[in-house]
């Protein structure tokens, strides 16, 4: 039984097509620890995200993959106790130096999360503007713009362009979803943390936001966490696999392009994990 | 291959259950009859006790309901009984509270959610409960004995150095320092403590998801407050606002000890006046004939407003569960 359900698995997996040569870093982690009131949640995290690529962080639930993600826009600064070591650069600055303003650096890195968390007081356009209006864009005529184009590449204008003044609550969840891309798109960030955006989401609405995905990365570096592996090796190029240790912290395993990861990784319990053994 | 599905295993149904637990079977004990009888009980009790109030004061809206209304002056113990005065005393006594309330409240709860570090949170928001449980009668005696000595001798001159001081206030009234002013402050001071603590609920339970939502799109923390949490909440701290104001509405004794007392229309904030709960408490001992209805009509007219009052919160409150249900 066990060789045929191999054969089952090990399709070979081949990266998406349309992914440019490797070009410049978009992001540097350098030994990168995450840590609550002193206990280590996922650490020695060295790799490079390269623009215009998406990068996926796989890993069975506990190793630190969403912590990580949350250290890349300093989601982290609010929770107390938690401490960020090691480097992190944005286009070569460290995103944790003293002079950068926070604020700043998330309208340059936003993000998705796993919830569709639209605010539910507004209608579908202050949504997609919020983000504008909370940085003092004030000009309607910016901001009918920014809803347009935004609302447009999270595939989303189609439907909504005849209701924008409706609620975003009366939208089905995956267009909530696509409404929170737009959000974060409007922004015209360089890069987009992804935080499991289909896991709450319906397997074609999940289609959808991977479609999605493939075309976004033309303007806007990816990272995506995820914890399905057929995600993964669809739409991601690079592929960052970590793992709970045995002091139950998270590190990195293995990073390298996705088909890498899938075909033919250096760590046997990247190809365990890959292939379903365990997680 | 077929599927065969397993046979469903013996189980009972609820509609089985419901037919055994209502069966004349031998489950009827006597703690059966004892529940019915207790619920039963209560029931008589509600009814009659609306019933003989509504009952007692209907002599009263049968012939008075004008006066009782729009009258000012309530001349013991023959009538003509006006209850302009406690009307016109409870409104302003409440609005004036519950505006200080909820201003001060606001900020409260906000810097209990968002300022005060995790640690001290939950010892501020016990001890604001805890305020919130205190008997009215010891804020009444505080507002009495403490606060209108130092009302009198700082508050009230510095009032009447003011513009147009005379036209708002008057002239301080009474020598101890009872007022409509005083008894707005020691109200809004008492109804606080409840609009904290239902506030503060309210604000807490925004879900984290959308303040980091905002946070990630680059808004300060003020911004997350005042453009996600507070709209978010808007209508939980409407119903907030509603439940505060039923309380300062209905409050009778810390009122009665430092509103003064006295039956007679009044705009002018420093002097005496009394609302109608406060009236009733003190009026009831010596009434007699046609004023105990007037008493009661008043009571009457306590109990509907207080009555819409809470459904109105209530109502908001199930809203701002259905606004959160969505997120």
């Amino acid at each position: 039984m066990d060789q045929e359900f191999m054969a089952q698995v090990e399709t070979k997996v081949t990266a998406p097509t349309e992914t440019p040569e490797r070009g410049a870093s978009a992001m540097q982690l350098k030994n990168v620890a995450v840590s609550f009131h002193g206990r280590t949640a996922v650490r020695d995290c060295t790799f490079n995200i390269t623009k215009n690529r998406v990068t996926s962080l796989i890993g069975p639930s506990g190793s630190g993959k969403t912590t990580l993600l949350r250290a890349l826009n300093r989601l982290h600064d609010l929770t107390p106790g938690a401490k960020v070591a090691g480097q992190i650069l944005l286009e070569g600055t460290d995103i944790y130096r003293g002079d950068i303003t926070v604020t700043e650096l998330r309208t340059r890195v936003g993000m998705v999360f796993q919830r569709p968390n639209p605010f539910p007081t507004m209608s579908i356009y202050e949504n997609a503007v919020s983000g504008l209006r909370f940085n003092g864009v004030k000009k309607k005529a910016l901001l009918d713009e920014a809803a347009e184009t935004s609302l447009k590449s999270a595939a989303l204008w189609d439907s909504v362009q005849n209701r924008l003044k409706v609620a975003a609550s009366n939208l089905s969840g995956g267009e909530q979803q696509r409404l929170c891309i737009a959000r974060a798109l409007a922004m015209d960030p360089e890069v987009l943390l992804m935080d499991e955006p289909t896991s709450a989401l319906d397997p074609i609405a999940t289609l959808k936001i991977e479609e999605l995905m493939t075309e976004l990365k033309k303007r806007v570096t990816v990272i995506i966490v995820t914890h399905n592996m057929q995600q993964a090796a669809r739409i991601s190029d690079d592929c960052a696999f970590l793992l709970m240790g045995e002091d139950r912290a998270g590190e990195l395993i293995e990073f390298d392009t996705t088909e890498k990861i899938f075909n033919n990784p250096i760590d046997p319990r990247t190809l365990d994990y890959t292939l379903g053994r365990f997680g | 291959m077929s599927i065969v599905i397993p046979p469903p295993p013996d189980f009972t149904t609820h509609e089985e259950e419901a037919a055994e637990f209502n069966s004349a079977a031998s489950s009827r004990t006597w703690y059966h009859y004892l529940l019915i009888f207790a619920a039963l009980l209560f029931g008589a009790v509600s009814v009659g006790f609306v019933g003989t109030i509504v009952w007692n004061s209907a002599p009263e809206w049968a012939h008075h309901t004008g006066t009782l209304l729009g009258g000012n002056g309530w001349q013991s113990p023959l009538g003509p009984f006006g209850g302009l005065a406690m009307i016109v005393g409870t409104l302003e006594t409440s609005v004036i509270a519950l505006v200080i309330a909820v201003v001060i409240g606001l900020g409260t709860s906000i810097s209990i959610v968002f300022l005060i570090p995790r640690r001290f949170r939950n010892v501020v928001a016990t001890f604001v409960e805890l305020l919130a449980a205190v008997p009215s009668v010891v804020y009444g005696l505080w507002g009495f004995l403490v606060l209108a000595p130092w009302m009198l001798k700082t508050v009230i001159p510095w009032l009447n150095s003011w513009p147009f001081a005379k036209e708002l206030f008057g002239n301080v009234g009474q020598e101890d320092g009872q007022s409509l002013l005083l008894a707005s402050i020691v109200l809004a001071v008492m109804i606080l403590p409840t609009f904290v603590a239902i506030s503060r609920e309210v604000i807490s339970v925004v879900p984290n998801d959308l303040i980091e939502a905002s946070l990630s799109l680059g808004a300060t923390r003020w911004q997350v407050i005042r453009e996600v949490v507070l709209p978010t909440a808007k209508i939980g701290l409407f119903g907030a606002t509603f439940l505060a104001l039923a309380r300062a509405t209905g409050e009778t004794v810390a009122v009665a000890l430092v509103a003064g007392g006295v039956a007679n229309v009044q705009f002018h904030l420093l002097y005496p006046g009394t609302s109608i709960a406060a009236w009733i408490a003190t009026e009831f001992g010596e009434a007699q004939g046609n004023e105990v209805a007037a008493l009661m009509a008043l009571g009457v007219l306590l109990m509907l407003v207080n009555f819409g009052l809470s459904l109105i919160s209530r109502w908001l409150v199930s809203r701002q569960r259905k606004v959160l249900a969505v997120v």
